[in-house]
């Protein structure tokens, strides 16, 4: 084991200089949101940041179309949000327009005292089929402490000039050369907080909604719009307008914020405190090592600590105890947090071991492979119990976890390792353009088995209940007709990988969305590799293989994976079709600090395309994470089809943050563009990354402040 | 527990059960649904501190000195009595722990307060808890029982997982001597209020101490969440 002291990243969690006043009032101006979810009054935006980490659900709707807009705060001074819109009548493919937009507002400046505004600029729309096209900068000032007027200059639609849709372009590309051209016109707008919940708004726009009223609305005849905004706490907003005086609408906002929860600290019971030791006199044999030498002392202490640590939802796999040095190897199933899983154990190990064990070790396992060992002294988790936890920040090593060490211990009956379960499912497809909402809910049996460390053999059997998610072919075929056919190509010799998705779906027999039994294992102390064969999941099954380079205070990781697989029947669990494919992928993944990561995958994507994946996320300290990526591959955009390539949004929230009670489970969701053949990925489980990095310097430090809870 | 309180915890367990079954105690293995039921109960339970106390409440309010000699029968370990403002909930404390003078005390359902010389240190389990408190220089005034201005810094988790401080600028003032008696030991006792300012709150600590420094009745502030906690010795 290297015995080295990680290198303190700049984690925010540590760096804790900065003082939040936690008695403050709030701020009286809130953060209103206009109808397209987005800082500012009715149609128009305002200079307003809302806080790091916010996270909302607008929805609008007026005559002029339907707007879902989910926001998101990933820095202070970014706002970003990716929309969903319905607009009647003007789609020559379907009877309503359903169309995806992205908006991007970046604060110059903040507001002060005095004279100086808040400034900001804008690109709403800026990317895919631009119906609701503009760009804009704009100013606010706070004139009172109720009164917040705003001003700026827009283009594009917020200048009453449409950039008129081509609806033969397959979108899905920034319209760059779009950005800041045509007319410029002045908005404006107004907010007057009437009360602390609700505020009266009125602005200026020059937005002829254009599009809409092509489509069959009614003209817009004045260029006032007015509106009220209703405050219910920080979390909930609904408002009224009217744009230009003969079409009213209605919007609702739902608003989480990553930095807050309903019970900051959690609701799990207290742990059991640190025992302080004896005084040498007092037990002399303990202090003195010579349990050690008695072959019943491991044992007594292994299933003493073992039953401690299982009502605190820790695992104890495997143990080394000598004279004066413990290491534990736990897998963690209760806290989100892993420091605060270590920070339980090791004051579990003061009441379990005796006096002269002056060393601990803690090892947090997944999957069998030591992820990381945080080594503490005895002396400091006596000294520092109850401090602020950076002081044992700086007293604790963290190592890389030692692959096979010597003396290790089994604890009995951790391997083989037999676990079951039946839960229902609900699986939800949205933002179909054809089909908006899909759900599916069915019962669920899964499956566990340890065989030896790291090597699992698991799987799942679905069965479904109900739901209107059913089976469809791609283009005009039925699923019969596609299925016979044989071809799995689209027009242009595109292998469709996944733009037939929806042909394993709306099966009433039993389905098997996964089968496999994986092996991880770790060669050296900073790599990691596992090996997957079966039927990896629900359209794909092979074999896979990956292997990673990740030393534990590193902020960079190298990876490589490859997988052959082959396609699955539609609807036989153990039957395959005739598409075989060679799809494998060489890895960077890097820590930024400040709670930003990212990753590029270049490789041969699941149709044989070649190209890249880039990834960025915005995790916060308690793992609350946004993520945004995009591929592109050497498939054209005809050949790709709409959207021209890949690209989603993923979100991934951990229960805790939501309910108080520990769990490591995690709620989430995956907003991609259209499933597409181009950029797809197979999607097999337990990739090394995630399962590594939880454990490691950087995330531990993210979540030390619940070392001592 | 109370027996209503069992009967509570028996309808989650079934509700659990029907909401998924499988390997006992693999917590993976949990649903969602049976989370949220989960934390439904003892989330009322822990957050009002009624769950386990109204129904005793209406069956019969047992008086502070009532509660203090029922719990001197039954626990031969130093003993508190805490009642929670915020919630209106009162019970008794056990020490479970002494690390160097730093006591944690737990109620049944495993919520600890952590004192240090009378001087409350840190909470668990309360959901707002007050992580750490660093009051060596407040509590050397306090607990000599003489007037002046220092400072102390609690630390809370935020929503994020992240401690972070709060500084607080205090002033120990000292008030009127006086003679009283709980749990059969008779007290004299000097009040000290400490009146604590920073990060926007404002925040009235007050303390008996003893000649000997001993804190026996205190009234302290844990959290914006929480207010305030009275904390009577039962058994020192």
């Amino acid at each position: 084991m290297r015995r080295f002291r990680p290198l303190l990243l700049t984690s925010t969690a540590l760096l804790s200089a900065s003082v939040t006043a936690v008695g403050v009032a709030a701020p009286t101006f809130g953060q209103t949101l206009n109808s397209y979810g987005m800082p500012g009054a009715i149609d128009t935006p305002t200079a307003v940041a809302p806080p790091e980490g916010e996270l909302s659900a607008t929805v609008s709707n007026s005559d002029y179309g339907r707007r879902v807009t989910l926001s998101f705060q990933p820095v202070p001074r970014l706002t970003t949000a990716l929309r969903y819109a319905k607009i009647d009548g003007i789609d020559p493919k379907r009877d309503a327009l359903y169309d995806r937009s992205f908006d991007l507002q970046f604060q110059l400046l903040n507001e002060q005292p005095g004279w100086q505004p808040s400034l900001a600029i804008g690109l709403r729309d800026f990317m895919g089929t631009g119906v609701y096209s503009g760009e804009y900068l704009v100013a606010t000032k706070t004139v009172t402490p109720r009164v917040r007027v705003s001003a700026g200059i827009g283009w594009g639609r917020l200048a009453g000039a449409w950039r008129r849709t081509d609806y033969t372009d397959e979108g899905g590309k920034p319209n760059v050369d779009d950005w800041f051209t045509g007319s410029a016109k002045p908005f404006a707008s107004v907010e007057w907080q009437a009360t602390d919940n609700l505020s009266v708004l009125a602005e200026y726009s020059y937005d002829d909604y254009l599009p809409e009223v092509e489509g069959g609305a009614d003209e817009v005849d004045s260029k006032l719009n007015l509106g009220i905004n209703y405050r219910i706490g920080d979390t909930y907003q609904l408002g009224a307008y009217t744009i230009g005086g003969k079409t009213f609408g209605i919007k609702g906002t739902v608003a989480l914020n990553a930095r807050k929860s309903a019970f900051p600290s959690g609701l799990e019971p207290a742990p059991a405190p640190v025992r302080p030791r004896p005084a040498p006199s007092a037990d002399p044999e303990g202090w003195s090592g010579a349990w050690s030498a008695d072959p019943t002392a491991q044992p007594a202490i292994q299933t003493a600590l073992s039953k401690a640590l299982k009502g605190e939802g820790q695992v104890l796999e495997s143990m080394a105890l000598s004279s004066n040095r413990a290491e534990v190897r736990i897998r963690n199933l209760r806290y989100n947090m892993q420091a605060e899983a270590i920070g339980r154990t090791a004051r579990l190990m003061t009441r379990a071991l005796p006096p002269s064990v002056e060393t601990f070790v803690i090892t947090s396992m997944e999957n069998g492979l030591a992820t990381s060992s945080v080594v503490l002294r005895r002396s400091d988790i006596e000294r520092l119990e109850n401090t602020a936890s950076a002081h044992i920040a700086q007293r604790a090593q963290i190592v890389d976890g030692e692959p096979r060490p010597a003396d290790l211990v089994y604890s009995p009956g951790i391997y083989p390792k037999f676990n079951w379960g039946i839960k229902p499912y609900l699986s939800l497809g949205m933002f179909d353009p054809d089909d908006p909402l899909r759900y599916e809910v069915g019962a669920e049996l899964s499956a566990k088995y340890e065989i030896a460390p790291g090597l699992i053999l698991s799987g799942t059997i679905r069965q479904r209940a109900f739901g209107n998610s059913d089976q469809k072919a791609p283009g005009n075929m039925t699923p019969d007709e596609y299925d016979d056919l044989g071809i799995d190509e689209n027009e242009y010799g595109v292998p469709r990988v996944r733009s037939d998705s929806r042909m394993y779906a709306g099966n009433n027999r039993p389905t098997v969305p996964r089968l496999t039994l994986a092996w991880y294992a770790k060669p050296t102390p900073t790599t990691y590799s596992r090996v997957t064969v079966g039927l990896l999941e629900r359209a794909y099954g092979g074999v896979s293989g990956e292997i990673l380079w990740k030393p534990v205070d590193s902020r960079l990781a190298l990876g490589a994976e490859i997988n052959r697989v082959r396609k699955r029947d539609f609807e036989k669990a153990f039957e395959f079709r005739d598409y075989e494919v060679t799809t494998g992928h060489v890895s960077a993944y890097y820590d930024f600090g400040s709670g930003i990561w990212g990753q590029i995958d270049v490789g041969q994507y699941l149709a044989g395309d070649v190209g890249a994946t880039v990834a960025l996320n915005r995790e916060f300290e308690n793992g609350w994470r946004v993520g945004a990526y995009a591929s592109k591959t050497d498939l054209s955009e005809e050949e790709y089809g709409e959207g021209s390539f890949d690209k989603g949004i993923k979100l991934s929230i951990p229960l805790t943050w939501a309910i108080g009670q520990p769990s490591t489970r995690r709620i989430g969701g995956d907003i991609r563009s259209l499933s597409r053949d181009g950029g797809s990925r197979v999607r097999v489980d337990g990739r090394l990354y995630e399962l590594v990095r939880q454990n490691q310097t950087n995330k531990l430090y993210d979540g030390w402040g619940k070392f001592w809870r | 527990m109370t027996r209503v309180m069992k009967n509570v915890a028996g309808l989650m367990a079934t509700a659990l059960l029907l909401a998924a079954c499988g390997t006992p105690n693999d917590e993976a293995q949990g649903t969602i649904l049976g989370q949220l039921r989960q934390a439904v109960g003892p989330t009322v339970t822990r957050a009002t501190g009624r769950g386990a106390e109204a129904p005793a409440a209406a069956a019969a309010p047992l008086s502070a000195d009532e509660m203090a000699a029922r719990a001197l029968a039954a626990n031969p370990a130093p003993l508190i009595l805490v009642g929670l403002e915020s919630s209106g909930a009162t019970q008794v404390m056990a020490m479970v722990g002494d690390n160097s003078g730093m006591r944690t005390y737990m109620t049944p359902n495993e919520q600890a307060l952590i004192i240090r010389g009378g001087m409350l240190t840190g909470t668990k389990g309360l959901g707002h808890d007050l992580s750490v408190a660093e009051v060596d220089n407040v509590a050397a005034l306090i607990r000599s029982r003489r007037a002046g201005q220092t400072t102390r810094i609690n630390r809370y988790l935020g929503g994020d997982g992240v401690e972070r401080p709060l500084q607080m600028t205090c002033t120990v003032a000292i008030g009127g001597g006086k003679g009283f008696a709980f749990a059969g030991t008779s007290w004299n006792a000097t009040q000290v209020v400490e009146t604590c300012e920073g990060g926007g709150v404002e925040v009235q600590n007050s303390y008996l101490v003893s000649a000997s420094g001993q804190i026996p009745v205190s009234r302290q502030w844990i959290s914006p969440a929480l207010g305030y906690v009275t904390i009577q010795t039962i058994r020192p």
